[in-house]
């Protein structure tokens, strides 16, 4: 195919490798800042470092997320409200067969992969009969029920049913409280295949049928392709990384608490990818670090009304960014360019003054 | 001939309705007629609620294309303002000069644009000099408001929060707080800043909105009306403030709660028309993205209705005329309820409050009909129902369906405040009644059709009928057949089983009940 970009290129992926490269040695350089040697850091010895892991963590997995999400909405247009299901299931599996039946990480992994398959397969069995706002409301609904059932006494023993889940015991060599740094780069190594896997699947023939789906899927049906296994594609993609970001969070957290089944976790999935910029893989990320960072200050400094910044932010980037920060950078790169070229050219004193105007 | 095509086209939806009607029938022979009444109308309150709330929701996303997911907050809110002008009118007044004057340089708003169309701005100027003004009108306006005397409960104080107010209000006491003086500086003062901040804001608008408007505005005195009369009932309000407090705090208390009905209804309908014109309709260009701005505003909304009326749940006490308990109590028939005023009614022997199940219902039949009526039988009507069919068709005839819109969008958002008001006294005032309203409506709205007005009633109906019988049969069991054991439905099944409905009713007829095949 003509249009096939390279696997990986150095010149437009410089900025995530940047990025990554902050990532490695973020633990290391906020340990210093702390007077916390390296070494000292690599052990596992705890202090700011760790404490920034954590966040970064977190981050790490609501990226996951929130990629999951771009690619079902942002890139095919399939409007679901049901999306925090697929993270859930993920996370909930992961803690029930661990707690409960004893299984390896591996066997819950292939549990888990089972299960994404067989919840992405149930999402694509209505997907033929409903569209639009209607597939937005069914999904809504299967989520919903998700949710009371992870809510409801009956099944307690497993789920904590309001309490949330805990007393997941993870194995050693992961344990978030002794082995933080391995958990870490395991976090980040799994985001950034993730990223690549992607952006791979964006680029190829079958990514490029996904978003012709999301502009016109009459016309692509008219083409001669059958919209519906495409769909269901990026739907089990997508369900499998939420799955695993599930997967993340469970061993990550102490108690999965039964919000993450809830309507608000999907919306924040959409506010994380509004702030990012939707259809775009990088906005997926930036917009993980931006989300979770004013979360984090704003619950920090002003405490119980930090909900209604979230939401202000929210109607502020609808208002007056509404393409996010990628979209707005890359519709504004070329004006931002030239005024950097006519700041230095003030300074310079250079001929090229013409260019500016 | 004409009948059986009608059934050959719409079978599926007969055989849906024939096994709604075969279930709703086996559900009535499971219990007693005394427990079937009772839960019938209480399906039946809960139903209306759902169509006050539904109703508004399709029309405004049958018209305007806009899933107005903040509906649900601004049921909520109508509530709360309700209990406020019936808990403590004398807040009620005290607002009333302060918004009054607020309001009162925007009715100048053509003038302004006017004005700003003539003055002959710089370019630099013209960008900066809007965001200067708005700056100063904010500082002054807060710096006023700040100091502005308004006898309000505080959420941090338990002796005067709302939920210890509420509960005086049961009881019969109502004390109002002790009149506020302005602090620190004279009135007149006071009222000068308003009004200077409230024209600067507008004029700062007027000039951001100018280079866009290019018609010209002829300059007449009624341009200046509107203006006017605001100004002077701001300062009526002011002179007779303690009149006005005196006479609605001594009114009976079913004319205060009309008020309180009117007022609630009233803010309903301004704040829909403020959202339309400000947040809404710039993004019409955008779809999904208003889906996203009504998110942000419904958690907004959430948040300043924590700020103001705190977060603990409380009742709005009932008014007098459904709230007796004394002698003849409880009543056996209307006439007999008329006269003792009994908050209960005794029929079939089973016991119903008079206000949840007999003036919801009924007041959402009468909305039911006259917002049908309105639709089928007068001009505003015919264009919002060709404007649902095609909407470009519409604006093409040269109607003004901007201004359509705004009306459909202020009368959803009013009928959203009517049912947050109703719903007060009957299920409480809490932070996620919205929500769980918002979530009952869409439920009903994909039941009967998301943009059919009758698949509203009908959809919202259903839903309140399934929760009630749910609940009621979570009380007695439902004996399963060749099995001995009786299965009780546990609580958190309620809002599975109308989710479940909902989607087996999708599944099989994707726009729902009555909606429209595309």
């Amino acid at each position: 195919m003509a249009n096939h970009k390279p696997f990986f290129a150095l010149k437009p992926d410089r900025g995530m490798l940047i990025a990554l490269l902050v990532f490695i040695l973020l633990p290391f350089v906020i340990g210093l800042f702390d007077g916390a040697s390296p070494a000292q850091v690599w052990m596992n010895g705890s202090g700011q470092s760790k404490f920034i892991q954590g966040l970064a963590i977190e981050i790490f997995i609501l990226a996951l997320y929130a990629l999951s999400y771009d690619l079902i909405f942002g890139f095919t247009g399939l409007l679901s409200f049901g999306h925090s299901m697929f993270f859930a299931v993920g996370a909930y599996l992961t803690g029930i067969l661990l707690k409960n039946f004893g299984f390896s990480l591996a066997a819950t992994f292939g549990m888990i992969f089972v299960a994404s398959i067989l919840q992405a397969l149930l999402f694509g069995m209505v997907l033929p009969r409903v569209k639009g706002i209607t597939f937005a409301l069914v999904t809504l609904g299967m989520a919903s029920v998700f949710h009371v059932l992870v809510l409801s006494t009956e099944l307690g023993k497993f789920t904590g049913s309001d309490v949330g889940l805990q007393g997941v015991v993870v194995p050693d060599f992961i344990s978030p409280a002794t082995e933080r740094l391995r958990l870490y780069f395991i976090t980040l190594t799994i985001l950034v295949v993730v990223f690549m896997l992607y952006k791979r699947f964006v680029n190829s023939t079958t990514g490029r049928v996904c978003t012709a789906i999301r502009e016109n899927e009459g016309r692509a049906l008219m083409l001669g392709y059958n919209t519906f296994y495409f769909k269901l594609a990026a739907l089990m993609l997508s369900s499998l990384t939420a799955a695993l970001a599930g997967m993340m969070h469970s061993i990550y957290q102490p108690i999965v608490s039964p919000n993450v089944a809830g309507l608000g976790f999907t919306v924040t999935a959409l506010l994380i990818i509004l702030i990012g910029g939707v259809g775009t893989l990088n906005g997926a990320i930036i917009g993980a670090v931006a989300y979770r960072l004013l979360d984090y200050g704003l619950r920090r400094y002003i405490g119980e009304s930090a909900s209604f910044i979230n939401g202000a932010v929210y109607v502020l980037i609808v208002l007056f960014l509404p393409f996010g920060i990628v979209g707005t950078w890359r519709m504004k790169s070329l004006q931002i360019n030239q005024g950097w070229k006519r700041l230095l050219g003030m300074f310079t004193n250079s001929q090229d003054k013409s260019d500016g105007a | 001939m004409k009948l059986s095509a009608y059934f050959r086209k719409n079978l599926t939806l007969i055989i849906v309705l024939a096994v709604l009607s075969g279930l709703f029938i086996a559900a009535a022979n499971g219990m007693e007629s005394k427990d079937f009444v009772i839960t019938l109308l209480r399906g039946l309150s809960v139903g209306s609620l759902t169509f006050l709330v539904a109703s508004g929701f399709s029309l405004i996303f049958g018209l305007l294309d806009v899933l107005n997911l903040a509906h649900g907050t601004l049921f909520m809110i109508g509530a709360y303002i309700g209990w406020t002008v019936y808990v403590r009118p004398d807040t009620l007044v005290d607002l009333l000069t302060p918004l009054a004057l607020l309001l009162s340089g925007f009715m100048l708003g053509d003038v302004w644009i006017a004005l700003s169309n003539r003055i002959l701005f710089g370019k630099r100027l013209k960008r900066i000099l809007p965001w200067v003004g708005i700056f100063i009108s904010a500082l002054i306006l807060f710096s006023v408001l700040k100091q502005y005397p308004i006898a309000i409960w505080k959420v941090a104080n338990y002796a005067q929060s709302p939920v210890s107010i509420s509960y005086l209000a049961s009881q019969g006491q109502n004390i109002l707080m002790p009149p506020v003086d302005m602090a620190g500086f004279s009135p007149l003062l006071g009222f000068a800043g308003l009004i200077a901040g409230s024209l600067l804001l507008a004029f700062c608008l007027a000039v951001m909105k100018a280079g866009k408007q290019a018609a010209t505005i002829c300059i007449t005195w009624r341009n200046f009306s509107g203006f006017v009369v605001l100004l002077l009932a701001g300062i009526l309000f002011f002179v007779f403030n303690n009149a006005l407090t005196d006479f609605l705090a001594n009114l009976n208390s079913n004319w205060l709660f009309l008020v309180a009905v009117l007022v609630a209804v009233a803010s309903g309908i301004g704040l829909g028309a403020l959202m339309e014109t400000t947040l809404i309709r710039p993004l019409y260009i955008r779809p999904i993205y208003q889906l996203m701005l009504t998110l942000g505003l419904s958690a907004i909304g959430i948040e300043v209705v924590r700020a103001i009326w705190g977060r603990p749940e409380f009742t709005m006490p009932r008014p007098e005329l459904f709230a007796g308990t004394g002698e003849g109590c409880p009543a056996t028939s209307l006439a007999d309820w008329w006269q003792y005023h009994c908050s209960t009614m005794l029929v079939m022997d089973g016991r119903i409050r008079v206000f949840n199940e007999i003036l919801i219902p009924v007041i959402g039949i009468i909305v039911l009909v006259a917002v049908w009526m309105l639709l089928q039988r007068s001009r505003l009507g015919m264009v919002i129902r060709a404007g649902v069919q095609d909407r470009e068709m519409v604006e093409a005839l040269g109607i003004n369906v901007r201004r359509v819109f705004t009306l459909v969008f202020a009368l959803g958002v009013g009928l959203a405040a009517l049912g947050g008001v109703l719903a007060a006294p009957s299920i409480g005032l809490s932070n996620l009644m919205g929500e769980s309203f918002l979530l009952n409506a869409l439920i009903a709205l994909a039941i009967g059709g998301l943009t059919s007005y009758p698949g509203a009633a009908l959809g919202s109906l259903l839903v309140g009928l399934l929760q009630q019988f749910i609940i009621k049969y979570g009380q007695i069991g439902i004996p399963i057949p060749f099995m001995d054991v009786i299965f009780k439905p546990s609580p958190p099944i309620v809002p599975a089983s109308t989710i479940l409905l909902m989607v087996i009713i999708l599944l099989i007829l994707p726009n729902g009940l009555l909606g429209k095949k595309e």
